[in-house]
C-alpha cells in the first residue's frame, strides 16, 4: 500500500494510520489522519503571512529555480515514486507520464517564471504598491498591491503538471496554500512539497505549503478547515467532483474560484481540402489536438468542424481525410501519445452500437483501445458526443462556419483552427459564443508552459488580494462636519 | 408425451405451456442442450431477415452455431436499441427512423407510411396499426429512449409466463392463480404509454385484472414518449450549443413545464392515489408492481397519517430493481409489508430487452429460465467466463423467446452467476445470479478523482446541486 505523507509547512507527518482502499480493483493508500493536524495545516493568525514579505520576487525566484534543479527526474527518489503510483492510478499511460515527469522542472524555471508572473499578474503589482493613473481633477492618489491569501486547493489529478502550476501559484502570489490531493495524481504535490522540506525546510515559501490528502466530504475535517477566519479562497478543479462537498461550507469571506470541467473542438476551414498534401499535413495537427496526452486533458479536441460541404464530394473529402486523421493519430510518439490503458466501456458501448447502424456516422477503429475517428455523414456530431474521450473524435462536415460557431457554447475551453486566415475572422465571435481560447490547430496542447490566463477566468489575479490605498487630498468636506 | 426437455428444445416458445416449476429442476446437461439448440434455431431462422444480426454475423465470420460460446460475437450491444441520431426527432424524419428500426426486427416496415408523423407518439401508433409490432421504449440513464421491436403476441407471452411464476414459483399452485381469479390491481404510475414498464402494466391489468375498470392508477394519462424523450433531447441540444436550441421543437420545450408541474405535484398526487386504492380495495387482496424506494416512501407517508395494514393477506406484490441508490434503514423491507398488509412478494432481475424475468429464491439469488442463454463475460477482453464455479462479469443473454428480433444483449450490468456445478441451496438446478448486482456506469469516477475534462452533464449536475443544498 502507498504511503502519502501530511506535508505541513516543511514539516513531513508520516504517521500513515488511515488507509484508504481502493474500491474495485483501484489502488490503495495510507495516509496520516489530517484531523489530528488541523491546527497546524490552517494558518491561525493572519499576521503570520508576514514572512512572505521578507522576501523579494528575486529571492522568490532564486528559491523556484534551486527547486527546479532538486525535481530531476533522474535523481529525485520522491518524483520517481509519485511516477511509479501515478502509473497506476492516471489515465495516462507510462511513456507520456515519464515525459510530463520529466518535464516539471522547466515549469520552475527562473525564465520561465518570471514571464508568466509578469504576464498573469504584473511582477510590480505583487512587489510593491503601484500608483494608479491619476483621474482629470482629482487628488486622490490612489494605489493597489496584490497580496497572497490562504487558499485550499482542490486539484485535478489527470496530468502531474496540475500539481506543480498550482504549486508555483501559491509562491508568486505569495499565498499560504493548502493542496487536497485528487485520488487519481495522489503524490506529485506531495513529493514536490517534500523536496522543498528538505531543501530549505525554514523558508517562507515552504512555510506556507501544505499538502494533504483527505476523503472529499470528511464533514468533521472540512467543516473545520472551511471557515472565513482560516480560509480566503477555494480554488476547485474539476466542477462538480470537487465542489460538491465544498458548496455548503460557502459564505461570505470565501471566495470560490472554480476551474470548470471544459471540453474542446477544433474548426478546420476549406483550404484544408484544397489538395492532398494540404489534407495530410491539417490531418496530422488535427491528430495532435485530438490525442495529446491521450485526450485526458480538457484542451484536447473532441468534435472537429470541417466546412468541407455536406455534398456528395464533401462526404468523399471529410471520409477521406477522417482516414489521414486516424493513421496520424497512430503513428503519434509514445510520449505524446498512445492506447488508452483505461478505455472507458461506456464509450465503447456506443461505438459497438454505431459500427452495426453506420448510416449517419461511420467509424474508424475502435475495436480495441487504439483509438476511433467517428465521420459524421450529417451535419451534426452523434448523440454521446459528451462521452468522446480515450482518443475518441466526431469529425462533422458542415456547410459553412456558421454551423460550427453556433455549436460552441460556454463548455468549450479551446478551439484549434486550420488556417490562421479563419482564425483571424472568427475569433471574436467564437469569444461571445463561449469560448476561452483560439490556438492554430496543432496548438491545442502545449507542452511547454504558456502564461495565458485559463478558463477566460484569470485565476492568477483572482488567487491574490487586490488592495487599494487612497491617499485623499485636503478638500475632503470635513468643515461641513 | 415428450419431456420438458424435449418440448423446449422443439421450441423455446414452449416454455409457456410448461411446468413453471418443474423448468428450474432441469438439469445443467439439458439446459446445456436447450441454449444450443435454441441458439441454432433462432440464429438460422433471424439471421437473414434482420439485417443488424446479418451485419454482425458476416462482420464476425460466423455462418452457423456450433458450439455456445460461438453466440458471443453476435450479441448485440445494448446501445443498438438507441443507435438512432435524435436529430431524427428533431426534424420530423421518421422515414429515417423508420429505416433505422427496420434494421433491428425480421418485420417488413418498409411499407409503413410514415409521412405524417410529427412525433414519437404517432410514429408508435402508425407501426401498431401497420403491423404486428407493438414496440416499446425504455428511457436510459442518458435520457435517449431505446425502441425495441416487441410484437403484440410477444406481450401476452410475456405476462402469462409472470402469472405462472406466481402461481408455481415456491411450488405448483403454491400461489394465486391470477390468470384465473383475477384481482385488483394497484398502478403507481401511468395508466397507459408505450415506455416498456407501461406496456407490461397494461397487459398485466388486461391479464391479471380483467381489465381497466378494475384498477388504479396514480396517473390516469398516458405517458408520451415525447415528453420522456425531452430530457435527453435537452441535454444533447444543450451540448450543441446555440444551434442544438434552435433546432429543438418550441413546443416540445413547452411540455417541458408540464413534466416539470406535474414532478412537483407528486407528493401530493401519490396521497390521493393512496387514498383511493384505499377506498376502493382497501382490506381486499390486489396485485402491485412497483420497485422497493416508491413503495417505501408510500409506507412511511402511510405511517405519517396513522395508515397501515392496507391490503389483505393473499396479495401480490413484483419487484426488483433494487433500491436505486438510496439508502434505506435495515428494516425497510418489513416496514413496506406492515404497510402493505401482505408479505407475498415476487422479486425479480429482468430489463426491458429481456422478455423472461428471473425470480429471487429464498436465497435471494435470481434463477435464470432455462430459455435463456446466460453468459458471464469478462469486463475487459468481451469474452465469455466458463460455465463453472461463481463468476463476476458483465451480464449478456440471448432470449430465446422472441422470434422476430434477436434477443442477443451485452448488458451493463455486473453480475456474479453460478449454478453450473451444483444446485442453488433453494434446491433449484441451473444457473442463478447473485443478488448484489450494479451497472458498470457506477464504476466510473471513484472517490476524489478530479480532471479538468468534462461536459456539460457534468456542468448541470453542479448547477443543480448547488440549486437544490
Amino acid at each position: 500500500m502507498f504511503r502519502i505523507p501530511l506535508i505541513v509547512r516543511g514539516e513531513v507527518i508520516d504517521d500513515c494510520l488511515l488507509e484508504f482502499n481502493g474500491r474495485r480493483g483501484e489502488i490503495g493508500f495510507c495516509t496520516p489522519d489530517v484531523e489530528h493536524y488541523i491546527d497546524k495545516i490552517v494558518l491561525q493568525r493572519p499576521s503570520a503571512m508576514a514572512d512572505l514579505y521578507s522576501i523579494d520576487f528575486e529571492s522568490i525566484l532564486d528559491y523556484l529555480s534551486e527547486l527546479s534543479e532538486r525535481l530531476n527526474f533522474t535523481n529525485n527518489a520522491h518524483m520517481q515514486e509519485a511516477f511509479d503510483l501515478s502509473c497506476l492510478t492516471s489515465g495516462l499511460s507510462e511513456s507520456i507520464l515519464r515525459y510530463q515527469y520529466e518535464n516539471i522542472p522547466y515549469y520552475f524555471q527562473r525564465d520561465v517564471v518570471e514571464d508568466m508572473t509578469e504576464n498573469l499578474i504584473g511582477i510590480d503589482n505583487i512587489e510593491g504598491w503601484v500608483e494608479q493613473r491619476p483621474r482629470n481633477n482629482n487628488d486622490t492618489k490612489v494605489s493597489i498591491r496584490a497580496f497572497g491569501s490562504r487558499a485550499v486547493h482542490i486539484i485535478a489529478g489527470n496530468a502531474p503538471v496540475l500539481a506543480a502550476t498550482t504549486i508555483i501559484r501559491n509562491a508568486i502570489t505569495r499565498s499560504d496554500g493548502v493542496i487536497k490531493l485528487p485520488s487519481n495524481d495522489p503524490l506529485t504535490a506531495t513529493a514536490i512539497a517534500l523536496t522543498m522540506a528538505e531543501m530549505a525546510p525554514e523558508h517562507p515559501l515552504t512555510r506556507h505549503l501544505s499538502v494533504a490528502y483527505w476523503k472529499g466530504g470528511n464533514e468533521s475535517f472540512e467543516s473545520k478547515l472551511y471557515q472565513p477566519r482560516y480560509i480566503e479562497k477555494i480554488i476547485a478543479w474539476g466542477g462538480y467532483a470537487s465542489i460538491q462537498y465544498v458548496t455548503k461550507y460557502l459564505q461570505p469571506g470565501i471566495d470560490l474560484i472554480t476551474l470548470d470541467p471544459k471540453h474542446s473542438a477544433s474548426i478546420v476551414g476549406k483550404e484544408a481540402f484544397e489538395n492532398e498534401q494540404t489534407m495530410r499535413e491539417v490531418a496530422a495537427q488535427a491528430a495532435l489536438d485530438i490525442a495529446s496526452l491521450n485526450q485526458e486533458a480538457c484542451v484536447n479536441a473532441r468534435v472537429i468542424h470541417a466546412v468541407c460541404g455536406t455534398n456528395e464530394k464533401g462526404l468523399a473529402n471529410v471520409n477521406r481525410w477522417g482516414e489521414m486523421v486516424y493513421e496520424a493519430m497512430q503513428k503519434l510518439p509514445d510520449t505524446i501519445s498512445t492506447q488508452h490503458k483505461a478505455f472507458d466501456p461506456q464509450l465503447r458501448e456506443e461505438l459497438d452500437g454505431l459500427r452495426l447502424f453506420d448510416e449517419d456516422h461511420r467509424l474508424i477503429g475502435g475495436v480495441g483501445s487504439e483509438g476511433a475517428i467517428i465521420i459524421s455523414q450529417i451535419d451534426e456530431p452523434v448523440d454521446f458526443s459528451h462521452l468522446l474521450a480515450c482518443r475518441v473524435a466526431n469529425i462533422v462536415p458542415v456547410d459553412d462556419v456558421d454551423t460550427a460557431l453556433k455549436s460552441v457554447n460556454a463548455y468549450t475551453q479551446t478551439i484549434g483552427i486550420y488556417p490562421e486566415t479563419l482564425k483571424q475572422q472568427i475569433r471574436d465571435n467564437l469569444a461571445w459564443q463561449g469560448a476561452q481560447r483560439i490556438v492554430s490547430l496543432g496548438g491545442a496542447v502545449n507542452l511547454v508552459a504558456v502564461s495565458t490566463p485559463q478558463d477566460g477566468i484569470e485565476p492568477v489575479r483572482r488567487m491574490c488580494k487586490w488592495i487599494v490605498d487612497e491617499r485623499h487630498s485636503n478638500n475632503l468636506p470635513l468643515e461641513a462636519i | 408425451m415428450p419431456s420438458i426437455v424435449e418440448r423446449l428444445i422443439e421450441d423455446p416458445l414452449n416454455f409457456v405451456e410448461c411446468d413453471y416449476y418443474d423448468c428450474f429442476q432441469i438439469s445443467c446437461a439439458d439446459i446445456e442442450q436447450i441454449h444450443l439448440e435454441g441458439a441454432k434455431k433462432r440464429f438460422d431462422q433471424l439471421r437473414d431477415s434482420i439485417p443488424i444480426l446479418r451485419k454482425l454475423a458476416s462482420e464476425q465470420r460466423i455462418e452457423s452455431i456450433e458450439q455456445i460460446n460461438d453466440l458471443v460475437p453476435l450479441l448485440f450491444p445494448h446501445t443498438v436499441y438507441k443507435s438512432y441520431p435524435f436529430s431524427y426527432l428533431e426534424k420530423n424524419r421518421f422515414d429515417k427512423l423508420t429505416r433505422w428500426f427496420n434494421t433491428l426486427t425480421a418485420e417488413d416496415l418498409s411499407q409503413l407510411d410514415v409521412s405524417s408523423c410529427t412525433s414519437i407518439d404517432c410514429w408508435i401508433k402508425v407501426i401498431e396499426k401497420g403491423t404486428g409490432l407493438k414496440p416499446c421504449h425504455t428511457s436510459g440513464t442518458t435520457g435517449k429512449l431505446s425502441f425495441l421491436p416487441r410484437s403484440h403476441d410477444q406481450w401476452y407471452t410475456q405476462i402469462n409466463l409472470i402469472g405462472n411464476m406466481i402461481r408455481d414459483w415456491h411450488g405448483k399452485n403454491s400461489g394465486p392463480d391470477l390468470k384465473k381469479n383475477h384481482l385488483p390491481y394497484v398502478q403507481p404510475h401511468y395508466k397507459s404509454g408505450s415506455a416498456a414498464l407501461l406496456r407490461g402494466s397494461q397487459t398485466q391489468i388486461e391479464v391479471f385484472s380483467g381489465g381497466a375498470d378494475n384498477a388504479v392508477y396514480l396517473y390516469p394519462e398516458s405517458l408520451s414518449a415525447d415528453v420522456a424523450s425531452l430530457a435527453g433531447r435537452i441535454r444533447v441540444a444543450e451540448s450543441r450549443g446555440e444551434l442544438g436550441l434552435l433546432r429543438i421543437q418550441p413546443e416540445l420545450l413547452a411540455r417541458r413545464d408540464e413534466m416539470v408541474e406535474r414532478e412537483r405535484q407528486r407528493p401530493e398526487r401519490m396521497k390521493e392515489f393512496l387514498q383511493e386504492a384505499i377506498a376502493r380495495f382497501g382490506g381486499k387482496p390486489i396485485v402491485l408492481s412497483s420497485v422497493w424506494p416508491i413503495l417505501f416512501d408510500a409506507a412511511q407517508d402511510g405511517f405519517a397519517n396513522g395508515v397501515s395494514q392496507v391490503f389483505a393477506p393473499g396479495s401480490v406484490l413484483i419487484s426488483g430493481g433494487g433500491l436505486k441508490g438510496r439508502d434505506l434503514p435495515d428494516d425497510w423491507r418489513s416496514q413496506i409489508f406492515e404497510f402493505l398488509g401482505f408479505d407475498q412478494a415476487y422479486e425479480v432481475y429482468s430489463m426491458s430487452e429481456m422478455m423472461l424475468l428471473f425470480p429471487s429464491c429464498t436465497e435471494k439469488n435470481y434463477h435464470v429460465p432455462p430459455v435463456l442463454v446466460p453468459f458471464c463475460l469478462d469486463p475487459e477482453t468481451g469474452e465469455a467466463l466458463p460455465r463453472t464455479g461463481r463468476q463476476t462479469g458483465r451480464f449478456a443473454y440471448l432470449d430465446l423467446l422472441p422470434d422476430n428480433y434477436w434477443g442477443g444483449l451485452v448488458t451493463g450490468d455486473e453480475v456474479t452467476m453460478s449454478g453450473w456445478d451444483e444446485p442453488c441451496g433453494c434446491g433449484r438446478a441451473g444457473p442463478y445470479v447473485d443478488h448484489e448486482i450494479r451497472r458498470y456506469s457506477q464504476k466510473e469516477g471513484g472517490d476524489d478523482k478530479i480532471n479538468c475534462a468534462g461536459t456539460p452533464e457534468a456542468q448541470q449536475r453542479a448547477i443543480n446541486f448547488i440549486v437544490n443544498s
